[in-house]
C-alpha cells in the first residue's frame, strides 16, 4: 500500500466509543466456548485444497476500486489488497522482510540496476498469462506507464518529482524486457520498494480502447490517445456494481478473480482457473466481509461467523474466550511509526520547540513502556525513531535500536533547570534568556512559560489515556499540557504545514496516530515527512543534516544510508516518538493455515489453506 | 381542503428549499473543505487544488449552490467522494432496507403500545399499572445500544435461537428470505418506541375517561367494551397520529445504533459515515430526503387527524 495514514481505518473509529459498554458487558457475560480446537496447522494437520474463508474488514472499510490506477478517494487499503489478487503488480513486498520483494507474488523477476544507479532493467516472468490467453509482456507495463504519464495529475499516488517524473526514458528491449532511464541516481532499495511497486502491467491487448465497443489499438502511445483510453477505463471503473460482470475486469493475471463486489463493500474472490503462475490459490473463495462497527464484528466473531477477524481494542480481555472457540489471537504489527509533531513555526512555542534540550526533556518524559504495556495492553510497541521498530530489520540505526532517551523525569527536569528555567507555580518559566549553554536558547524570551497545547484525535480510550499519562508526566517536569480532542479529520485539518504569520499556525502539538501516524512502503525513508520541504512535514521540521541524510537514503547507493538517517533522527527528535499501536489484533481460526500478517497491511490469501 | 393542501405543499417546498440553502451554507463554511479529509494527510497542495477544482470548491458560493440546485432539478444528487457511487443510487439502496427496519419496528411498537396504553389507562394506579409502568420506563431509559447488546447476548449467544446479525442480502426479497435475522434488530428498535407510544396512549385514555361523551355513552347503555375500544380509543389516537407524522423523518433517517450493532448498513450509517469523512454530496442528499420526509410527514399527520377528529377537519376547510 502507499505510504499514508491508512484511509480505510481513518473511517473506522466513529462507533468505538459505543463499544465500551458493549465490550465490558460481553466480557462479563462470556464464560468460555466449546473448548475444542480443531487441527492447528502450526501443530501439524493436513492442508486441504479448496474451501471458503471469510475475512472481516475493519468497520466501514468499503472497497470501491478495482482499476490498477487509483484516482483520489479510491486508495483505501483493501482496494489495493483486492486489486493485487486480480491484477498482479510488478513487485509486491511482504513486510516481514522489507529488504527484497516477494517475487512469487509479483509479475516480474528482480530488477537489475546499472552500476551508477541511473537505469533499471526489468524482465517479466515467463509463465504469466492474462485470462484471455495473451502473455503478460513488457508492452503491458508500457501501457500502464503511458497512461500514468499522460494522466499523472489524476493519479492518487502522484508526487511531483517522483514517478513518472523521475523516468527520463522508457524503452522496450524485447517482448519480456524493458529498461527505464532515471533522471538521477537512486538508491536501488528505495526505487524498487517505493517506486516500482506502484507499477502494474495492464492487459494492453484488451484495454487499449477509447470507447465502449471500440477497436483495440496502440492509442496509449500518444498523449491524446492515452488520455482518451484513461478516461474510458476510469469511467468503467466508476461502475462499481459491474465489477463482477464487466468483461474488462475479467482479463486478470492474478490468482483470483472477482466473483462478487457489492455496493455495500462485500467482496468475494474466487480462485482464477486461468492463472498460470507459481502462486496459485489453495482456497476456492475468499470473502472480505464489511462491518458497520467493531461491535458488530465482535458479535459475529463470537458466534464463529468469520474465519479471520479481529478483536477491538476494548475486547482484548476476551482473548481467552475467543481462543477457546478455536481461534488464535495474534497482534498484527504495522510497518508504521507513531508520533506527535511539534509545530516549529508556531509563533509562541516554535522557538521553544527548536531547542533540542527541550525536545529531549519532553521525550524523556514519555513513559513508552508503561503506555504500551498498561494502556495498550501490550498491543503497541515503543518507538524510538523514524524507522518502524518492529520487525527489526537492516534499516534500524544503532541509536534507534536502543532508546537514546530513556524515561527519566529527574534527568528531564534537570535539563530544563540547567538551561535557565525555574518552576513557578508548577510551570517552568524562562529566567535566563539567551543563546548560551546555560540559557533558555535563542528566540526564547524571558518569562516564557512551558505551556503546550495538544490537539489529539477523539474516539479512542487508549489514546485518551495515553495523552493523560503524557500530561501527568510532563506536569512533573514543569510543562503544562492542555489537551483538546477532535475527530481525526478535524485534527488533520487543524494541523497543516504553515508559516508563522498564518492564522492556521496556531497549533502546537498534534496527534493522529490511534492507528499509527504513518504507514511506510517497504523502504521506510522520510522524504515525505521529515525532509524540510516535504508535503507532510506538518511541523515544518528543518535540519540541514537531516535533509542531507534523507536525500542520501533515497539517492545514494550506500547500504548504511538508512541506518545513518535512523540514528540521527532518533537523537534529533523532529517529533515526539510514541508507541506504535498494532495494525489490529487478529483472531484467526486454528483451521486456517498459511497466514502471514504482513506489517505493510498487505495480504496473500492465495497462500491460505484450510487444514483438517 | 384543496386550498389547504395547495397551501401546505407550497409551504413544504419553501421549507425544503430553505433547508438545502442552510445545509449547503453550513457545510461550505467548514474551514479547509473536504479535500484534506478525503485525500488524507499525504495529499500535496497540488492534489488538493485539483480536487477542489474538480468539485467546484474554487468557485463562489452562489455559483456552487446554483450548480447543486440545477443538478437537483435534473434529478442528479451528485456523486459520493468516497464510495464511488452516485448519491441517488446509494440512497436507493439504503432507503428500502432502512424502511424495513424502522417501519417494522414502529409497527410492532404500535401494535403493542396502543392496547397496552388503553389497558393501563383503564387500570390506573393498580398494581399491574405500576408494574408495567416500571417496565416501560426501564425500556425507555435503557440506551438502545445496550439493549441491542443484551438481546444479542441472550438470544444469539446464550440461547442461540436467532442470528447475531441482520440479513446481509442486498434485495428486499433477500432480506425477508432470512427473516429470522430481522427479529432482534426490530425488537431492539421497537422496545423504546413502545415506551413512548404507550405513555402517550395511557395519558390520552385517562383524559378521555373523564370526558362527558364517555359518561353519555355509558348512560345510553353502551357496553364497556364498546365505550373503550370504539369511543375512547379512537379519540385517544389523536396524539399518537400526530407523533407518527413526525416519526416519518425518523423512519427515513435510519437507526444508526441498531444498524451499527447488527451489521445492517442503512441510512443512519450512511449519513454518519459521510459526516465523518466530509462526504458533502451524501450529507446534502440525505438531509434533503429527511427534509422531504419531515414536511410530508407533518402534512400526512394533519390530514389523518382531520379524518379522526372532526374539530380539526372544520379548522382546515
Amino acid at each position: 500500500m502507499n505510504r499514508s495514514l491508512r484511509p480505510s481505518l481513518r473511517a473506522a473509529r466513529p462507533l468505538a466509543v459505543l463499544g465500551v459498554a458493549a465490550t465490558l458487558l460481553a466480557a462479563g457475560c462470556s464464560s468460555g466456548g466449546s473448548g475444542t480446537a480443531p487441527g492447528d496447522p502450526a501443530n501439524g494437520g493436513t492442508p486441504q485444497q479448496g474451501g471458503s474463508v471469510t475475512f472481516a474488514m475493519p468497520p466501514n472499510a468499503t472497497p470501491n476500486w478495482i482499476f490498477p490506477i487509483a484516482t483520489p478517494g479510491h486508495t483505501q487499503a483493501y482496494n489495493g489488497t483486492i486489486r493485487q489478487q486480480v491484477f498482479l503488480p510488478l513487485y509486491v513486498y511482504d513486510g516481514t522482510d522489507t529488504s527484497k520483494p516477494d517475487v512469487k507474488a509479483g509479475a516480474a523477476e528482480l530488477p537489475k540496476y546499472s552500476e551508477d544507479g541511473k537505469s533499471v532493467t526489468i524482465t517479466m516472468k515467463d509463465d504469466l498469462t492474462w485470462a484471455n490467453g495473451e502473455k503478460v509482456t513488457a508492452r503491458d507495463v508500457e501501457f500502464w506507464f503511458n497512461l500514468i504519464k499522460a494522466n499523472k495529475e489524476k493519479w492518487a499516488t502522484y508526487n511531483e518529482g517522483q514517478f513518472p517524473d523521475n523516468i527520463a526514458k522508457f524503452t522496450l528491449v524485447d517482448d519480456k524486457t524493458f529498461t527505464m532511464d532515471l533522471t538521477q541516481a537512486y538508491n536501488p532499495d528505495w526505487f524498487t520498494a517505493n517506486q516500482l511497486t506502484r507499477m502494474s502491467p495492464m492487459p494492453q491487448k484488451a484495454w487499449d480502447i477509447q470507447e465502449a465497443g471500440g477497436q483495440v489499438g496502440d492509442y496509449d502511445r500518444t498523449p491524446e490517445g492515452a488520455k482518451k483510453v484513461f478516461d474510458y477505463l476510469i469511467g468503467e471503473a466508476g461502475k462499481l456494481s459491474e465489477y463482477a460482470t464487466n468483461p474488462l475486469w475479467k482479463v486478470a493475471d492474478g490468482p483470483f478473480t472477482i466473483k462478487e463486489f457489492t455496493t455495500t463493500g462485500q467482496v468475494t474472490l474466487a480462485k482464477n482457473p486461468k492463472y498460470t503462475g507459481e502462486d496459485a490459490a489453495h482456497l476456492d473463495t475468499v470473502t472480505l466481509k464489511p462491518f458497520t462497527s467493531a461491535q458488530a464484528e465482535l458479535n459475529v466473531l463470537r458466534s464463529g461467523g468469520v474465519d479471520y477477524g479481529y478483536l477491538p481494542a476494548l475486547a482484548l480481555s476476551q482473548q481467552k474466550t475467543i481462543e477457546s472457540m478455536g481461534y488464535k489471537v495474534e497482534p498484527w504489527d504495522g510497518w508504521a511509526i507513531t508520533y506527535i509533531p511539534y509545530n516549529f513555526n508556531n509563533p509562541e512555542m516554535g522557538p521553544v520547540f527548536k531547542q533540542l534540550y527541550i525536545r529531549q526533556a519532553v521525550q524523556m518524559s514519555v513513559d513508552q513502556d508503561t503506555i504500551a504495556r498498561v494502556i495498550w495492553h501490550d498491543q503497541a510497541t515503543p518507538g524510538y525513531g523514524p524507522v518502524p521498530q518492529v520487525p527489526p530489520g537492516s534499516y534500524l540505526g544503532e541509536k534507534q535500536k536502543t532508546n537514546p532517551y530513556l524515561f527519566d523525569l529527574d534527568k528531564a527536569k534537570a535539563l530544563l533547570t540547567s538551561h535557565g528555567w525555574e518552576i513557578q507555580n508548577g510551570v517552568a518559566t524562562c529566567t535566563r534568556p539567551g543563546g548560551g549553554d546555560d540559557q533558555c536558547g535563542e528566540g526564547v524570551e524571558q518569562g516564557t512559560q512551558l505551556k503546550f497545547q495538544l490537539l489529539t484525535e477523539s474516539g479512542s480510550t487508549e489514546t485518551d489515556n495515553t495523552m493523560q499519562e503524557l500530561q501527568s508526566s510532563l506536569s512533573k517536569i514543569g510543562i503544562a499540557l492542555s489537551i483538546k480532542s477532535e475527530p481525526l479529520n478535524s485534527v488533520l485539518d487543524h494541523s497543516p504545514v504553515c508559516k508563522p504569520e498564518e492564522a492556521a499556525c496556531s497549533w502546537q502539538l498534534s496527534f493522529f496516530g490511534t492507528q499509527g501516524s504513518w504507514y511506510y512502503p517497504a523502504y521506510p525513508s522520510g522524504e515525505d515527512i521529515f525532509a524540510g520541504d516535504a508535503g507532510t512535514n506538518l511541523g515544518s521540521y528543518s535540519d540541514p543534516k537531516a535533509d542531507e541524510l534523507v536525500k542520501a537514503s533515497t539517492s545514494s547507493t550506500s547500504p548504511t544510508a538508512m541506518q545513518d538517517y535512523s540514528s540521527y533522527l532518533a537523537e534529533n527528535l523532529p517529533v515526539i516518538w510514541m508507541p506504535n499501536p498494532a495494525y489490529q489484533v487478529s483472531a484467526i481460526k486454528k483451521t486456517l493455515g498459511g497466514v502471514v500478517q504482513d506489517p505493510m497491511a498487505g495480504m496473500t490469501p492465495q497462500r491460505w489453506y484450510l487444514v483438517k | 381542503m384543496t386550498r389547504f393542501l395547495a397551501k401546505r405543499i407550497g409551504q413544504a417546498l419553501v421549507v425544503v428549499a430553505l433547508v438545502t440553502v442552510i445545509v449547503f451554507l453550513l457545510l461550505h463554511t467548514v474551514p479547509g473543505g473536504p479535500a484534506r479529509g478525503i485525500l488524507g494527510p499525504q495529499a500535496t497542495a497540488a492534489a488538493i487544488a485539483a480536487f477542489n477544482h474538480e468539485h467546484g470548491f474554487d468557485r463562489s458560493l452562489p455559483e456552487q449552490y446554483w450548480m447543486y440546485v440545477s443538478g437537483l432539478l435534473h434529478g442528479d444528487l451528485g456523486a459520493s467522494y468516497t464510495l464511488n457511487q452516485s448519491v441517488s443510487s446509494l440512497i436507493e439502496q439504503r432507503i428500502p432496507k432502512t424502511l424495513v427496519l424502522t417501519g417494522l419496528s414502529t409497527l410492532v411498537a404500535l401494535l403493542v403500545a396502543i392496547p397496552l396504553g388503553v389497558w393501563q389507562g383503564r387500570r390506573r394506579k393498580g398494581l399491574t399499572d405500576y408494574f408495567i409502568t416500571t417496565l416501560v420506563f426501564i425500556g425507555y431509559a435503557t440506551p438502545v445500544f445496550f439493549l441491542a447488546l443484551i438481546l444479542v447476548i441472550v438470544f444469539a449467544e446464550k440461547i442461540p435461537i436467532l442470528p447475531v446479525q441482520a440479513p446481509q442480502a442486498e434485495t428486499l426479497a433477500g432480506l425477508f428470505a432470512d427473516s429470522r435475522g430481522l427479529v432482534l434488530p426490530i425488537l431492539a428498535g421497537a422496545i423504546a418506541s413502545v415506551a413512548v407510544f404507550s405513555r402517550y396512549m395511557r395519558s390520552a385514555v385517562l383524559d378521555n375517561l373523564a370526558e362527558d361523551y364517555v359518561r353519555t355513552a355509558r348512560a345510553k347503555g353502551a357496553s364497556e367494551r364498546r365505550v373503550v375500544w370504539l369511543h375512547i380509543m379512537r379519540n385517544s389516537l389523536t396524539p399518537i397520529v400526530a407523533m407518527l407524522g413526525y416519526q416519518l423523518p425518523v423512519l427515513f433517517s435510519g437507526a444508526l445504533v441498531i444498524e451499527s450493532v447488527f451489521n445492517y448498513p442503512g441510512m443512519g450509517l450512511l449519513f454518519w459515515n459521510a459526516a465523518q469523512t466530509s462526504d458533502y454530496p451524501i450529507l446534502l442528499g440525505a438531509v434533503l430526503v429527511i427534509a422531504v420526509a419531515t414536511v410530508i410527514g407533518s402534512l400526512i399527520a394533519d390530514i389523518l387527524q382531520a379524518f379522526i377528529d372532526p374539530r380539526v377537519r372544520g379548522a382546515i376547510k
